[in-house]
């Protein structure tokens, strides 16, 4: 009797998980799902994700991440559980690419974005640039007393008043990945090491750095240019200005990421996967995408929200995004010889 | 412990086999064994296959992390947790003896006001402390003074001393009602002033329960990650999560090995520290005494208690309230809340049942066929106890990505982590549960001609029930908590709302986290009515 009633207590608890275990697996509206993997910011991406369930009946199925989920992707290689990857930064696509996790893609939906911006077999694409800009108080700090080159950082003058990223935070990664292709490894090595002595804070995310500088708490920090445009926006601790870096003949320009879409390689819904694709790229979705983001669409013919400088105005680095993917996981091994840790509170 | 006579009529050749001699005559049927040593390999599996990977781990790898990272965060973590546990104790145990011994106005009222702490989990207080004293916090804005940096060791310490003292102000209370009070009244008889008999006979006494407190607060510390994290902090626990979460899995198992052996030093420290001092107390001559007179000193004394539960438990339920009256009023409570909350449940309340099921087999093998191996397994099955989800994680991660890919990124795996991790707490209370059983009730069942299935089901089952039940909504609570193995191994799509705090926490979206921390906390007030009946 023990026995039996062991066995069956037994038996219905396995089958009970394993029920749970299946269930997010099958969907009631029986065209399918698709998952995605995003290292982009939740509220952003919700909005555009649910109008494509609506107008689909595929269900999406998000895990909101951050930049490692790059790594839980190549981990996930032999066992593919995502189909799209949603990221921050062109350099973490490309770096997928080169390591075979991505799928090309011959979706002729994929033309309206400028090649420039894009993997040549369409494995990813980008959806809206991001520049890296100085986001300042202008209660603490006028234009004129702003530093205007990066290199300027590395003075001990500005010790204790901008904020940074962790080493590892994407948009960072990537950024310090153009800088050597600019610099070289020795002078982009000693720019972090006393950005990083020289910097009052190091923070998880541009979201912290913005907050801070808006209220006040540092006089300026470096951030990509939406979150500028987002602090801009704030009802209160608005009085911020940008500046964008290195302009001029002599100046090496401000380094403009775009953020975009990858397809997995052998994801376990493909057809769903290139359906999402195709849905962001278009003109209403990318107008969405760039006004709720407060992002610059890569897009030409579709507007971009008025507060936002678009790239045409200012001088732009002359890295080709494909070329930081290969320098993506060297540069974060720089980052940390520099000094500056991946992650906080190292 | 035994219940029938079976040992006594069993037939002299059988009892000098080896096999029965093991199991002082007794031994379980295979059947029994089996289910026992599966449940037992479950749980242990996936911490000791973290802790070879890491024993593994290249050398050069070590060699880095030992040269580099393990001092810093050896100071960090132990630093933390002395602190954290000095002044848990220090907070605790006045308040224990004030509350048990003495004419505070409203003791039973503070006896489990000041046990409220302990349902609010430290990440949610270190939210309620950054909207209160962060730097541009309700503080800043009102007063111009932060009066407290929350993102230094300062603030780390405080808040989690402030949800981990009644640990302490528990076990220590309950301590101080059990004590035979004849001590003191000899020592007082024997000329000892108050302070004195305090100092002398009572503190000493206490010093079991304050050292079971104090154990439980620095694991706690230990193997915190939301509160840590948030307040900017960084411990082994943290460090663990971020390798995990950059799939640097060596490094990670390499900094898990050090950190469950920080838990294994703490632990045997505190078992040596208990087993160099002997008790004996008589019990059952406890009878009523005056407490001791505050006098002049009674308005200290409330302050004292008054402060304390202002700023653990006031201060973040106001502020949880305040947060989720807002949100609320602007829709927080949508559709996809209940999603969330449907999530938590269901894999709470599955990893609560399985856990409750689990218990079973184990606890019943260690009660009925005492023995080297039962008592082996038992120990084994507590593995998961005291040690960081983070790691409890990385071996589901290592064991399912390798092993058993069909059940990898599904919602079992995070089930069986919960399972792992809080199955202790289930077999406690199960265990405690069926020894309250009286065997003679079960040998008179016998007697009168009961099977033993029919001795089960009829006596021990209704008896065993509820303790059995408690432990259940134990782990229920516990998993519905859970921050750090969630993150890590929730499939996508499937946010709980311990997950969906920490989200919106950290785009300081307040008012979309503050109901789902509310409902978390409210939830957790059940279990503690069934402790506080207990202590």
């Amino acid at each position: 009797m023990l026995k039996r009633t062991m066995l069956l207590l037994v038996v219905t608890a396995i089958v009970l998980t394993a029920l749970i275990g299946c269930t997010p697996r099958q969907t009631n509206t029986g065209k399918g799902e698709v998952v995605v993997y995003s290292a982009r910011n939740e509220s952003f991406v919700l909005p555009l994700l649910n109008s494509f369930e609506q107008q689909t009946g595929i269900k999406v199925r998000l895990l909101t991440g951050n930049e490692t989920l790059v790594n839980k992707i190549l981990e996930e290689r032999n066992n593919v559980q995502a189909d799209v990857f949603l990221s921050n930064d062109a350099g973490a696509l490309e770096y997928l690419r080169l390591a075979e996790a991505l799928s090309s893609n011959q979706s002729p939906a994929l033309k309206i974005i400028d090649e420039t911006y894009r993997a040549d077999d369409g494995s990813w694409v980008g959806l809206s640039a991001r520049t890296r800009v100085l986001i300042y108080n202008k209660d603490l700090i006028s234009e004129e007393e702003m530093p205007k080159t990066l290199w300027e950082l590395t003075d001990p003058k500005w010790s204790g008043q901008f904020m940074i990223t962790r080493g590892g935070n994407g948009s960072m990664v990537a950024h310090v990945a153009a800088l050597r292709a600019v610099w070289g490894d020795d002078k982009t090595t000693e720019w972090i090491g006393a950005v990083r002595k020289n910097a009052g804070a190091v923070v998880n995310g541009h979201g912290d750095i913005r907050r801070s500088v808006g209220a006040g708490e540092y006089a300026f920090g470096l951030v990509n240019n939406y979150y500028f445009h987002q602090q801009l926006s704030e009802p209160t601790n608005n009085n911020v200005g940008a500046i964008y870096p290195d302009q001029g003949e002599q100046g090496i320009g401000a380094f403009v990421n775009a953020a975009g879409v990858g397809l997995l390689n052998g994801g376990p819904n493909r057809s769903n996967a290139v359906a999402l694709i195709d849905f962001l790229l278009q003109p209403d979705q990318q107008r969405a995408f760039a006004y709720t983001s407060m992002e610059v669409p890569l897009n030409p013919s579709v507007e971009s929200n008025p507060i936002a400088r678009p790239i045409s105005e200012y001088t732009t680095m002359a890295v080709r995004l494909q070329d930081i993917g290969a320098m993506w996981a060297d540069a974060k091994a720089l980052i940390e010889r520099g000094g500056l840790d991946l992650d906080l509170g190292q | 412990m035994t219940s029938d006579n079976k040992a006594a009529i069993t037939p002299a050749t059988t009892r000098h086999n080896p096999w029965v001699r093991l199991w002082c005559g007794k031994p379980p049927s295979l059947f029994l064994l089996g289910i026992a040593t599966a449940v037992t390999a479950v749980m242990a599996i996936p911490i000791i296959y973290v802790l070879i990977q890491g024993v593994q781990a290249d050398p050069a790898r070590w060699r880095l992390l030992l040269d580099q990272r393990i001092p810093a965060l050896l100071q960090r973590s132990l630093g933390l947790a002395v602190t954290v546990t000095s002044l848990a104790l220090l907070v605790g145990a006045p308040l224990a003896w004030l509350v048990t011994r003495t004419d505070l106005p409203g003791r039973d009222v503070w006896h489990w006001l000041l046990a409220l702490p302990m349902v609010i989990p430290p990440y949610v207080g270190a939210m309620t402390y950054i909207i209160v004293f962060g730097p541009r916090g309700l503080m800043w804005r009102s007063f111009g003074s932060t009066f407290l940096d929350v993102y230094s060791f300062t603030g780390v310490s405080l808040v989690l001393a402030s949800f981990t003292f009644p640990y302490v102000f528990l076990l220590a209370s309950s301590s101080l009602r059990r004590m035979n009070r004849n001590y003191e009244e000899a020592a007082a008889v024997a000329g000892l002033s108050p302070a004195q008999a305090l100092l002398r006979v009572t503190l000493p006494l206490l010093r079991p329960a304050l050292g079971a407190g104090a154990l439980l607060v620095a694991l706690y510390v230990l193997a915190d990650f939301g509160a840590v994290n948030m307040l900017r902090y960084s411990t082994f626990t943290t460090a663990i999560f971020y390798q995990i979460g950059s799939f640097d899995q060596s490094s990670a198992a390499i900094l898990s090995v050090v950190l469950v052996s920080l838990t294994v030093l703490l632990l045997y420290l505190e078992n040596r520290a208990k087993a160099g001092v002997r008790y004996s107390s008589v019990r059952g001559t406890w009878h009523c005494r005056q407490p001791v007179r505050l006098g002049k000193l009674k308005p200290l004394a409330m302050a004292f208690v008054t402060t304390v539960f202002l700023f653990t438990a006031v201060l973040p339920l106001a502020v949880l309230i305040f947060w989720s009256v807002t949100g609320i009023a602007n829709g927080a409570l949508d559709q996809r809340f209940f999603g969330f909350a449907l999530n938590s449940f269901v894999t709470a309340g599955a990893a609560a049942l399985i856990a409750g099921i689990l218990a079973l087999p184990v606890v019943y093998l260690r009660r009925r066929h005492p023995g080297a191996v039962s008592a082996f397994l038992n120990r084994l099955s507590y593995t998961g106890y005291s040690l960081p989800g983070v790691i409890v994680a990385l071996g589901m991660i290592f064991l399912f990505n390798n092993y058993v890919r069909f059940l990898y990124g599904t919602a079992f795996m995070l089930i069986l982590a919960y399972v792992v991790r809080f199955m202790p707490q289930s077999l406690q209370a199960t265990e405690t549960a069926l020894s309250q059983v009286p065997p003679q009730l079960e040998e008179a069942a016998q007697s009168l001609g009961f099977s033993p299935g029919r001795v089960l089901r009829r006596v021990t089952a209704p008896l065993a029930v509820p303790g059995v039940m408690a432990g259940v909504s134990f782990v229920f609570v516990s998993a519905l908590k859970e921050l750090p193995a969630t993150l890590l191994l929730r499939p996508a799509g499937m946010d709980t709302l311990a997950v969906r705090i920490w989200i919106e926490a950290s785009e300081a979206f307040y008012h979309s986290a503050a109901p789902a921390a509310l409902l978390i906390v409210l939830l957790s007030i059940l279990p503690l009515k069934w402790m506080l009946s207990k202590y």
